[in-house]
């Protein structure tokens, strides 16, 4: 074996057949794989780019009994999946990944602390936002997606600003965006 | 912390011990759940129904996942097995977290704590702990900006003063002129008066009274200018120090763009508002004032004219206030990226010529001064949209004066002087008025600086120094007691980490990258504080030490070696500006830059400016290995010190520092073991736990996890030596 293909070999994304999974709920929250006539416990799922693809490049992952980071490999789409995995594996993404969709901005205030206060309608009801640091918790990347992080640690988000909020919330916005 | 927040309906509260909420189902559905922890079983309710029940005694271990948007709570079974209770958002966390350490304690030693110490006060509007201040710091609302920042005149108070009677004074004589027009105008013009000698004084008056405008006139100036001065000095000074004294953790959230701003931009803007606007402000109301009466007294009736129109004016530009406000906002959050961006590119400058990406940064940087320069522009085009129309409004009033007046006139009831008197006081009238007008822009504009500046000014995360801070010297023994940090609380770095360094020990530290070996010495260094335990030097509170005192008996070289724009002299004599030349060139020697810094043309008045790139990664290294020597510290920290460096060179430095080092505790982290051979003890840490700690040779025969890193390391090198004896 040449050095190349040796130390190489680790750099290839494996992108997992999904003909060949079996993920089943675990009452750890995590789940158990089957793939290839091998099981996995535990498993974990990553989004890879959480900010713009929701269900596509999953990695699969898990922690071996040393605690090291073990991926199994990637899906690369999750329409690939049967509907009954399709459900399973989505369930678990969106509670790991639960984050309220903002759907609309009635007022921000902003103090001179660097904290924000922001009131907003969110698919997880009515709700005043509280911020520290809001240049890093408060953001609009890429000019359409909102990314909110409270002080407590919950994540909020608006996948397109323009599309999803109306006039009086962009101008809501737009002083702190 | 309060551990029964809320409680399932109908649950009696006597048998349970603790009761948290819990908001989301494997599903990610949003339920109104709860658990219930009694003195042997956890309960599981949702919606107030008791959906599954656990007894406590089947479980070994507790811990609280946090994923990413929520988190669980999770149990482990003797047999292995692991149980996922419920799932909550990020709010419940710590408190989830505080549960499972007391379940924990109970599975480890038995005994289960019940007693919660009370909630600490919480912040209303945040919710998160006060931590013994009055207000939450963040979350304060602070009003009085302006106060505040006229309080910063205070010292200047003497120039003010004699400033703001300058500009009253001077006033008050542009009030007589129109007095005297009109008697030259009634009592001359008019009636055709030729009485020469009279007209001349009154003229004479006239150029008199502008020519003695010009003392106070100047006066004014000069007083002004001095505080507006000594005003934006302060303010710089104090911005700038105040980011210096900042706890670490916060002066990272900033960008350097962002701070530089706030020092020179922002302050500067503020010692223009604060000295023109705020002198203006009292001349200015007096002079309205003062004017209106004038008019009323002359004629009310006419005077209500001039007035009629004022109110709407008023309105309109308060409505602008905010608009205003928002816009400025925004041009300066614009500002602030743009540069941050130039700061960015500026510094990564060898990145950037290393990629060939000059286009692109120009492009992006291009991207970043345009959108500044549009937020201006369209901050300035509602004001100049609206203000021509608001003055237009205003001077309303002045034709209905004329016209009135003029008609006051032919009918008899009034002089031709009068009216020009009266008119020329309507027009000195618009003066304040107009001023007042424009003062919601300049104010928004100064507004949004000014709580940039106090955001900083007032920011209250700097490492408190304890009350009666210690100076005493240090030997050099450092104990740490089962010590937690993390950058986040919730999520640990380093966790229960015991042991203790004697004084004049080497100490090595290895493992993994991202480990946490930095971070331990950053604790060390109280670049941040524990979370939890305790960190000792010399048997006392690091805490109770003063920060000063502290740092300048530890000498430390960090994992990025920075130098400073200035000889290779300044940088060496960095931490200890008095040293003798003497003392540089030992140091040098000591660290083995002499020789090159020999070589150079300069010697050690050499520039190193920019991050000293003009020197080598390995010479950088050296000059801050001198750097860290030399106030001869009790205390030596390399981190990664000599990573850049060869194995030959490295061993001379060793060896330098080795005599050097003698009765000094020194702590060094490499990557490369062979570098640790000296160390007396090595401290293997192992996912943020101290794994192992002991000499080399019995880690060695203890094959435990140093011993893995060494075989590690020798297989690699072994293999290389190989491949290239193949290739030979
Ligand atoms: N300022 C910071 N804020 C948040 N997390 C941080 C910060 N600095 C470091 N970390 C994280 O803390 C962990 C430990 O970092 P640390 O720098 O101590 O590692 P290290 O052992 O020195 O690694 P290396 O050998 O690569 O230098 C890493 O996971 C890192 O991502
Ligand atoms: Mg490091």
């Amino acid at each position: 074996m040449s050095i190349n293909e040796e130390s190489f070999a680790a750099d290839k994304l494996n992108i997992l057949d999904c003909g060949r999974l079996k993920f089943t709920k675990e009452k750890s929250g995590f789940m158990t794989l089957e793939t290839d006539g091998k099981t996995y416990n535990k498993v974990n799922l990553t989004r890879l780019q959480p900010f713009y693809e929701k269900t596509r490049f999953i990695s699969v992952n898990y922690e071996n009994d040393e605690k090291e980071f073990i991926e199994i490999g990637v899906i690369r789409d999750m329409k690939e999946l049967s509907d009954g995995q399709f459900e399973v594996v989505n369930d678990f993404l969106e509670y790991k990944y639960y984050m309220p969709l903002i759907t609309k901005i009635c007022s921000i205030k902003e103090n001179m602390r660097g904290s924000l206060f922001v009131k907003a309608v969110t698919t997880a009801g009515d709700k005043t936002i509280c911020i520290r640091d809001w240049y890093r918790n408060f953001k609009l990347i890429g000019g359409k997606y909102l990314y909110v992080c409270d002080v407590e640690g919950n994540k909020y988000y608006c996948d397109d600003v323009e599309m999803r909020l109306d006039k009086k919330s962009l101008a809501a916005m737009e002083m702190f965006t | 912390m309060n551990l029964k927040t809320s409680f399932p309906k109908g649950v009696q509260s006597s048998e349970v011990l603790f009761s948290l909420p819990y908001d989301l189902n494997d599903r990610a559905q949003p339920v109104s759940g709860h658990l219930c922890v009694t003195d042997s079983e956890i309960l599981v309710y949702l919606n107030n129904e008791l959906k599954s029940r656990y007894y406590i005694d089947d479980f070994s271990e507790f811990k609280c996942e946090q994923l990413v948007g929520s988190s669980m709570m999770i149990g482990e079974l003797k047999s292995g097995e692991s149980i996922a209770f419920c799932i909550f958002r990020q709010q419940e966390f710590l408190r989830y977290a505080e549960l499972c350490k007391l379940l924990d304690y109970y599975a480890r030693t038995g005994r289960l704590i019940t007693e919660t110490p009370e909630d600490e006060p919480c912040c209303p509007k945040c919710g998160m702990p006060l931590e013994g201040a009055k207000e939450c710091p963040f979350c304060a609302n602070k009003t009085g900006l302006f106060i505040k920042l006229i309080k910063r005149v205070k010292p200047y108070r003497k120039y003010f003063i004699i400033a703001l009677i300058c500009t009253v004074f001077e006033q008050i004589l542009w009030l007589i002129v129109p007095n005297i027009t009109r008697m030259i105008i009634d009592d001359y013009v008019t009636p055709k008066n030729t009485d020469w000698v009279g007209f001349f004084v009154l003229c004479g008056l006239l150029v008199g009274l502008a020519a003695l405008s010009c003392i106070p006139n100047s006066m004014n100036m000069r007083c002004s200018f001095k505080v507006a001065l000594n005003m934006g000095k302060d303010l710089r000074e104090d911005v700038f120090a105040k980011s210096e004294r900042m706890s670490l953790s916060a002066v990272t959230k900033k960008t350097a763009g962002e701070l530089i701003r706030r020092v020179s931009g922002d302050a500067a803007k503020l010692e223009s508002f604060v000295t023109e606007k705020g002198k203006d402000f009292v001349v200015q109301a007096i002079s309205l004032i003062a004017l209106m009466a004038i008019l009323f007294v002359m004629n009310w009736k006419l005077a209500l004219l001039t007035v009629v129109p004022i109110p709407f004016v008023f309105l309109l530009t308060k409505k602008l206030f905010h608009t205003m406000a928002v816009r400025y906002t925004r041009v300066w959050r614009n500002m602030t990226d743009h540069d941050s961006v130039l700061h960015d590119i500026l510094n990564g400058v060898r990145v950037v010529k290393a990629y060939g990406t000059e286009v692109q940064e120009i492009q992006k940087y291009t991207g970043y001064s345009l959108k500044a320069a549009r937020a201006c522009v369209r901050a300035e085009i509602v004001w100049y949209l609206t203000i021509p129309f608001a003055e237009f409004v205003m001077t309303v009033g002045n034709y209905l004066v004329l016209l009135f007046g003029g008609r006051l006139i032919l009918d008899g009831g009034m002089k031709l002087g009068e009216l020009v008197q009266f008119t020329t006081y309507v027009a000195m009238l618009y003066d304040p008025i107009r001023w007042f007008i424009h003062i919601p822009k300049e104010f928004s504009d100064a507004a949004v600086s000014a709580s940039k500046v106090f955001e900083v000014l007032e920011d209250e995360s700097s490492l408190k120094e304890a009350e009666n801070a210690v100076e005493s010297e240090i030997s050099g023994e450092i104990e740490l007691k089962n010590v937690y940090f993390g950058y986040r609380e919730y999520a640990p770095v380093l966790k229960d980490i015991t042991m203790k360094i004697n004084k004049g020990e080497m100490i090595g530290i290895v493992g993994h990258s991202g480990v946490g070996k930095s971070t331990l010495i950053n604790l060390i260094l109280r670049l941040y504080d524990v979370t939890d335990g305790q960190i000792l030097i010399d048997g006392r509170d690091i805490r109770s030490y003063a920060q000063k005192s502290l740092r300048s008996q530890i000498g430390v070289v960090l994992q990025e070696t920075f130098l400073f724009d200035g000889s290779v002299l300044d940088n060496i004599c960095y931490a200890k500006p008095d040293a003798t030349f003497e003392e540089v060139v030992r140091a040098a020697k000591i660290a083995n830059a002499h020789d090159f810094v020999t070589k150079l043309p300069d010697g050690y008045n050499t520039r190193v400016g920019n991050k000293g790139y003009q020197l080598s990664g390995g010479e950088r290294q050296r000059i801050a290995i001198a750097r860290a020597i030399i106030h001869d510290p009790k205390i030596i920290i390399l981190d990664e010190a000599t990573a850049s460096l060869d194995t030959e060179t490295e061993k001379q430095i060793q060896e330098a520092l080795g005599r050097l080092t003698e009765g000094r505790t020194t702590i060094a982290i490499a990557h490369r073991l062979s570098t640790l051979s000296g160390a007396d003890r090595l401290a293997v840490l192992d996912k943020g736990k101290l794994a192992e700690f002991d000499t080399h040779d019995n880690l060695m025969r203890k094959h435990g996890v140093y011993y893995g890193l060494v075989m590690a390391q020798r297989r690699t090198t072994k293999m290389r030596g190989q491949k290239q004896a193949a290739e030979v």
